[in-house]
């Protein structure tokens, strides 16, 4: 099961399109479902992977992290429906901090494998945290990379920067560029 | 029955007291850049709490400070919400001025829309959250609140009266609570013979100083700050009415203290107030943020000892009525009824799952 917090047509940056070439590739070869955040609740079928779509429920939030935090709960909601409607999944994969916060919920009561792919990190987005925000937004994101079995980083530069700033071991990093690879990773953490 | 709730670091992480498991979760090993943040950190590391503890058959989550939790649990256990909703942002500030507001006030909203029944502690409320909310009436409970009854076992003869007629507040100092009232009624009646006597702290005291001054009346008001129960206990001994001016009042615990501990109450005829007390019968009500209304009742109580005699035993009868077993009682009917329900409901947990 993916969550992200967008994927096309609803688009805010880059990690829209990158799920967009990833998911339909693994979809082929392993049973593939994604919660993600829509206009309404809805439930269809997209490039061959079931799609949970979520509303969110609030409109105002005074700051990203705020406003993120509450969308996590919608995401939340959408992937309790998948999981009991449509059967367990034996691993949940988030997507930056933006939907690790619903891996970090969801890993605490369902208990499955907690994969979170890292992309950026308010780091490499803001250089040094200047601001409360920042700091706020990289504890949380310290806290759901320490959550996950497995850290997914598309570069070995990514890995050096989560083991020297966010304390993730080198065991819990793997290095994964496409979809072969990510499943070879999904493989590793299953057995 | 487990309460989850938070710790500073300075209080047990776990304890059992009174029959309750209490739980406590230190959110402070995140920063948080403000206070709804600060929530929404508490409530993650809540719900991963909660998950260790074990699995429960329902779950009732108190105003929008738990609401995150509470409806994420909800949907990964699939068991049935509760809500007490004691207040809201709109209530407290009359209007949403910016995203922080707003954000509190949808929070609420979510919350009245995702639970399964609402409680509130006074029909005032309800209509509140029918309102502001959106919350469909049928949807929401009253149950009121209670008091601690230790507090009234204390012997009190009425004031003693050495040092005169005293007029008290006791609660924070904050603009809902309505304590400049007070002190402006108490400069319409300088001709009277009383004093004044504020308890507690809050972010108005330095301004009502300054009111008491500009007022002309600092002599007669005097501030106590915040006091321990026992200090509070003999000051209540001496008072000879207490007031309760708020502008806001879901309910008001403090009448009822006041009330079983046999002291007259003049309260604003607003909120859970205005339910708790029959106007002449069991205390004086006055028009909510009337200054000069609070001053006419003022005077009428502390010339008509009869009157003063005839309200303090009214008052002690309707505060009986009142009691935590009670509201405790009412609230485990709730949710049996709740259960009730969802047991003859098919939204269920998938079977199988841990």
């Amino acid at each position: 099961m993916h969550i992200s917090w967008e994927y096309p047509p609803w688009v805010v940056g880059g990690l829209s399109q990158e799920l967009k070439a990833l998911l339909p590739e693994i979809a082929k070869k392993v049973r593939t479902t994604l919660v993600v955040r829509g206009d309404r609740d809805e439930v269809s079928e997209v490039d061959g992977v079931r799609t949970f779509k979520s509303a969110s429920s609030i409109r105002s939030s005074p700051h990203i992290l705020a406003y993120i935090h509450a969308l996590n709960i919608d995401l939340v909601r959408a992937a309790s429906a998948a999981v009991h409607e449509d059967g367990d999944f034996p691993i949940v994969h988030t997507h930056d901090w933006v939907s690790g916060l619903a891996g970090v919920y969801l890993k605490s009561c369902f208990g499955a494998p907690l994969v979170t792919s890292v992309y950026t990190t308010e780091l490499t987005r803001s250089k040094a945290l200047g601001s409360l925000l920042s700091m706020g937004i990289f504890d949380i994101e310290r806290h759901c990379f320490n959550r996950a079995d497995l850290v997914v980083v598309k570069s070995l530069e990514m890995r050096e920067h989560l083991k020297e700033n966010f304390g993730v071991e080198r065991r819990r990093i793997v290095l994964a560029r496409n979809a072969d690879e990510l499943i070879e990773a999904y493989r590793g953490i299953q057995d | 029955m487990t309460v989850l709730s938070f710790t500073d670091g300075t209080s047990e992480k776990r304890e059992r007291a009174d029959g309750v498991e209490i739980v406590r979760v230190n959110p402070y090993v995140m920063r948080y850049p403000d206070f709804v943040s600060w929530i929404e950190g508490l409530n993650m590391l809540m719900v991963e709490c909660a998950a260790d503890l074990g699995s429960f058959d329902l779950i009732h989550v108190h105003d929008w400070l738990t609401a995150y939790s509470g409806i994420a649990l909800k949907h990964m256990w699939r068991r049935p919400l509760v809500a007490t909703i004691h207040a809201t942002e709109l209530g407290r500030r009359k209007v949403l001025t910016n995203d922080s507001e707003r954000h509190i006030h949808e929070m609420e909203w979510w919350l009245a829309y995702e639970a399964w029944r609402v409680i509130c502690c006074s029909k005032y409320m309800m209509n509140e959250v029918h309102s502001s909310l959106g919350c469909p009436i049928d949807k929401i409970s009253v149950i009121h609140n209670g008091y601690d009854p230790k507090m009234a076992k204390s012997n009190r003869k009425g004031s003693s009266g050495k040092n005169g007629k005293t007029v008290l507040f006791v609660g924070r100092l904050v603009y809902e609570k309505g304590p400049h009232l007070l002190v402006e009624a108490a400069s319409l009646l300088k001709d009277k013979d009383f004093r004044v006597i504020i308890v507690g702290d809050g972010a108005m005291r330095p301004y009502l100083e300054g009111l008491a001054k500009k007022l002309g009346v600092s002599d007669r008001v005097t501030f106590l700050g915040h006091v321990d129960d026992e200090t509070l206990l003999s000051i209540y001994k001496e008072a000879s009415v207490l007031v309760i001016p708020s502008l806001y009042e879901p309910f008001g615990i403090v009448v009822l203290e006041a009330m079983s501990l046999g002291i007259p109450v003049i309260v604003s005829n607003t909120g859970g107030l205005d339910e708790i007390i029959t106007e002449g019968k069991d205390g004086l009500k006055f028009q909510s943020g009337s200054p000069e209304g609070l001053a006419r009742a003022i005077t009428k109580i502390l010339e008509d000892e009869g009157l003063m005699a005839r309200l303090v035993e009214n008052a002690k009868s309707r505060a009986k009525e009142f009691s935590w077993d009670t509201t405790a009682d009412q609230t485990l009917d709730l949710y049996k009824k709740v259960l009730e329900e969802y047991n003859a409901n098919n939204w269920k947990p998938r079977a199988g799952l841990r």
